[in-house]
């Protein structure tokens, strides 16, 4: 009997699978002559001068729900192969892909493009092509087009025609094909070193430490160097970027492994790594975001702190009472034990439900900060000074130096009898309570503007379960109800020393500040903190007067001005972005051809956050004493490019020069040819240029 | 009695002390999966005997190229002759593309003039996951003493064009008649290329 169902359902199951496979391929395939993925070639310039290169840029459009393949495909799929009918004498450089993206299907690893993406392929035109010359170019292109459930090769006729041009004409650019470039990712410039460690594949990429990518991910082009699927972890040792995830089952021993490293959406490095030693595992970065955020235990331990804090909320003058009285409402309510447990959980569900609310609404805020740019890190001396502000602030609340206004809305809710009351009640003793909560707040906010959203979300839940924790236990432990100690004079003193701690972090703060921004940085965010301190005890000594705030509008002015200057009034903190010690403007072709009118010597240099030459030039011979006043002896004009986000120009700039990439130092005497200095610069080797 | 029999496949090869993925050189991991009549079908059974393992999905064009231009079926009927174990396996899950029943594995097996021992039927994948399969065709062969010997591509051109069958080298082939002649198998590992293999997504 029991098989017969067993296979009459099987017969129902085939042939709804039946059905829906088949509405979902044909919904899916495209129309017959019509490509998933449309190609078109298109060329930055119809004319191309005898001798030089026109860039082209085969512009791939998939339809929604449609991905094309990078070079690597990952763990299936294919890459794109052209084939070329090109004028006599015409030669096509490889395909040059865009930084891609990652798709996981059934566990298995897709380098895709899932949006519209170009490929740039440079065709070279040789010198002897006469003048005005047609120069039809077409090729075949065939390519993987794919959903997450089927795969269809397509094939794509595309053709672009051209026209030499005088020979060495101008080279022409387009801002469509700017964007392309912008898209592809830029040579590192130093090698990695990779190691293969029992199972893991570990790589190391020169970074330096001021480089903080947002999201990274390491695109290997070279097969058989890791798992694809694998997640990466990323850590930092100095000026060092170190990936590990899985190596393959079978991995065969490789001379070099080649790959892009994202750093964030669509901006990524390509680079070559060679076997060598890895340091060990440093500092973790977060890892990538899409998988696993957050580490568990940095999760729990948030948790756990957030928990202790919202206990002592509860021994704060004015939640204490709310407590005592619900316990006491509750100790009169007579033995009902269901209605105590309902009125707990309300209660605790009102008190959790605020607290993650009002982390909402903060990481709402933090999120919109960092879309406007402010970097909400550690490692930035403002957010030290901020943090530093509020938990003196704090840590003088709590030593009673100044009181916060009490609010009274929300009481009448809280009134109300049964569930409904004890949830509000739950939601007053989070919210509404301000005055006693908001110390602990402030550092719960303090923590969600550093903390990962995950683990910021959960330290608010676990400060309203915290909250919630003595009315839950009184609504589930009836002996308890009896045992509650009163209100009185004690909550007060609890309150003074609970200062101390928060007294010890501000000491502790102080220090770190010291630590980033020098000694004049840490006087500087001292006397702020005096001043803020100033200000409290003024109000403090006010209260309960109608204008008892007013001071802190100068107070909280200063602070901002004070914010605002801060970076530059600091010695700068090691790790900031390079102050080169010569007089530098930002390196424009026509700011160039202006400086060479003016017979200046010119000294031009290029450079990235991410270049690691760059920045030891930088430090060991650009920043030297001696260089800055050989520079400023000749009077030579310093261009700086900086390349970091790969801006075209610049690009194009490099490319005239030879190189595809930074660092890049050119040196302009008047009257004379241009210099292109070595990669490795030494102060002597600057010293002796200019004299 | 298919429920149980793929209940008892996930078993066996959970039950057997492998690594996560197979290693080209030990022991291939045992499995034990349905075939397309319903009859359960044991890797370690052909103990003695070389056995080649073929992931497929019909409605993959990578696969369709290897089975229009009759390579697939070639090199099946080749290895039968000698005496080689052919599996074809189908791990595409239930409602993914290429997922067949019984029936529909025979019919495919008949329509192609397919020459494989048995077409097994992995619609949970397990067995895929546990050889690490990730493309059709993915391609496996285990030698008479049950150890791994090769494991990737079926030939050296990564294209779904049937055209370029003609001037690949088969590596399924070219590794058979190493083992024949008792020799060590000179590629024993490829990229394999070709659709993904049809999980499913839980």
């Amino acid at each position: 009997m029991a098989a017969h169902r067993g296979t009459l359902w099987h017969l129902v199951g085939a042939l709804l699978a039946a059905l829906l496979l088949h509405a979902t391929a044909s919904a899916q395939l495209p129309q017959p002559g019509k490509n998933a993925i449309a190609a078109s070639l298109i060329a930055e310039s119809s004319a191309v001068a005898p001798g030089g290169t026109v860039t082209l840029a085969l512009v791939m459009k998939p339809a929604k729900g449609w991905h094309g393949y990078w070079k690597n495909p990952g763990d299936s799929g294919i890459e794109t192969q052209i084939a070329w009918d090109l004028p006599h004498g015409l030669t096509a450089g490889p395909i040059q892909y865009p930084v891609p993206g990652r798709l996981i299907v059934g566990g298995l690893m897709n380098y895709v493009y899932e949006g519209d993406y170009a490929q740039l392929i440079d065709v070279h035109v040789p010198a002897d092509v006469a003048p005005g010359t047609a120069l039809p170019l077409r090729a075949r292109v065939d390519y993987l087009a794919c959903t997450d459930e089927v795969c269809v090769p397509e094939t794509a006729k595309v053709a672009v025609g051209l026209r030499a041009g005088v020979p060495g004409g101008p080279q022409a650019s387009s801002p469509t094909f700017d964007r392309f470039r912008q898209a592809l990712p830029k040579p590192l410039g130093s090698e990695g070193r990779f190691e293969r460690a029992g199972n893991r594949f570990r790589l190391a990429v020169p970074l330096p430490a001021a480089v903080e990518p947002a999201e990274p991910y390491f695109f290997p082009l070279t097969d058989g160097a890791l798992a694809y699927a694998a997640d990466q972890s990323f850590s930092r040792s100095g000026d060092t970027l170190i990936v590990e995830t899985d190596a393959p089952s079978n991995a065969a021993s490789l001379p070099a492994v080649e790959g892009v490293l994202r750093l964030s959406d669509g901006n990524g490095l390509w680079l070559t790594a060679v076997p060598g030693r890895v340091p060990p595992a440093g500092e973790a970065l977060g890892t990538e975001i899409q998988q696993s955020p957050v580490s568990l235990p940095a999760v729990l331990a948030a948790l756990l702190g957030a928990l202790v804090g919202g206990l002592l909320l509860n021994v704060m003058p004015c939640v204490f009472p709310i407590l005592s009285l619900k316990a006491l409402s509750l100790a009169k309510s007579g033995g009902d034990e269901g209605t105590a447990r309902r009125e707990a959980i309300a209660y605790t569900s009102g008190a959790m439900l605020i607290c993650l609310a009002l982390g909402a609404v903060l990481l709402g805020l933090r999120a919109g900060g960092s879309a406007a740019g402010w970097a909400f890190q550690l490692q930035d001396p403002r957010v030290i000074l901020l943090l530093l502000l509020l938990v003196t602030a704090i840590a003088l609340n709590l030593a009673g130096l100044f009181e916060l206004p009490a609010l009274d809305v929300g009481d009448r809710l809280a009134r109300r009898g049964g569930h409904q009351g004890a949830f509000w009640t739950g939601a007053l003793a989070a919210f509404v309570a301000t005055p006693c909560t908001g110390p602990f707040m402030g550092a719960a906010l303090g923590a969600a503007l550093v903390l990962p959203t995950a683990a910021a979300l959960a330290v608010f839940a676990g400060l309203g379960l915290g909250l919630a924790l003595p009315f839950l236990a009184l609504g589930f432990i009836p002996a308890l109800r009896r045992r509650l100690p009163r209100p009185g004079p004690w909550m007060a003193r609890l309150r003074r020393i609970l200062s101390i701690p928060m007294f010890l972090t501000a000491l502790g703060l102080a220090w770190i500040l010291g630590r980033q921004a020098g000694i004049d940085g840490m006087a500087l965010g001292l006397a702020i903190t005096m001043v803020v301190a100033l200000t409290l005890w003024w109000i403090g000594h006010r209260q309960g007067q109608r204008s008892a705030w007013l001071p802190l509008a100068p107070a909280a002015l200063a602070v901002v001005a004070a914010l605002i200057l801060f970076p530059a009034a600091a010695n700068g903190p090691p790790t900031s972005s390079a102050q080169t010690a010569l007089d530098s403007e930002p390196f424009t072709e026509a700011r160039l051809a202006q400086l060479q009118q003016e017979r200046r010597p010119i000294f031009v240099y290029f450079t990235a956050d991410w270049c690691i030459t760059c920045k030891v030039n930088e430090k060991g011979a650009l920043e030297r004493a001696q260089v800055a006043e050989a520079f400023a002896a000749r009077q030579v004009a310093v261009l700086v490019g900086d390349w970091t986000r790969g801006d075209a120009a610049i690009g194009r700039f490099l490319e005239k020069h030879g190189r595809s990439g930074v660092p890049l130092y050119l040196y302009y005497a008047p009257g004379k040819p241009v210099e292109t200095l070595p990669q490795v610069l030494t102060p002597s080797r600057l010293v002796s240029m200019v004299s | 009695m298919k429920q149980m029999l793929t209940a008892f496949a996930a078993v066996a090869v959970i039950a057997a002390p492998v690594a996560a993925a197979p290693v080209v050189g030990r022991p291939a991991p045992n499995f034990k999966l349905a075939d397309a009549n319903g009859r359960p079908v044991t890797l370690s059974d052909f103990r003695g005997k070389t056995v080649v393992l073929e992931w497929s999905n019909p409605e993959c064009p990578f696969v369709k190229k290897h089975y229009s231009s009759g390579n697939m079926q070639k090199a099946q009927a080749a290895a039968a002759r000698d005496g080689v174990v052919w599996l074809t396996i189908n791990s595409s899950a239930p409602g993914k593309q290429g997922h067949v029943n019984g029936g529909q594995a025979k019919s495919f097996v008949t329509k192609a003039g397919a020459r494989p021992a048995a077409y097994l039927l992995d619609p949970r994948g397990v067995v895929g996951k546990v050889y690490d399969a990730k493309t059709t065709p993915h391609m496996y062969i285990v030698n008479k003493a049950g150890t791994l010997v090769y494991a990737g591509g079926i030939d050296d051109k990564p294209t779904p064009n049937p055209a370029d069958v003609a001037g690949a080298r088969n590596h399924v082939l070219a590794a058979l008649s190493e083992l024949k002649a008792g020799k060590a198998v000179s590629v024993a590992t490829s990229r394999p290329y070709g659709c993904s293999v049809k999980y499913s997504d839980s």
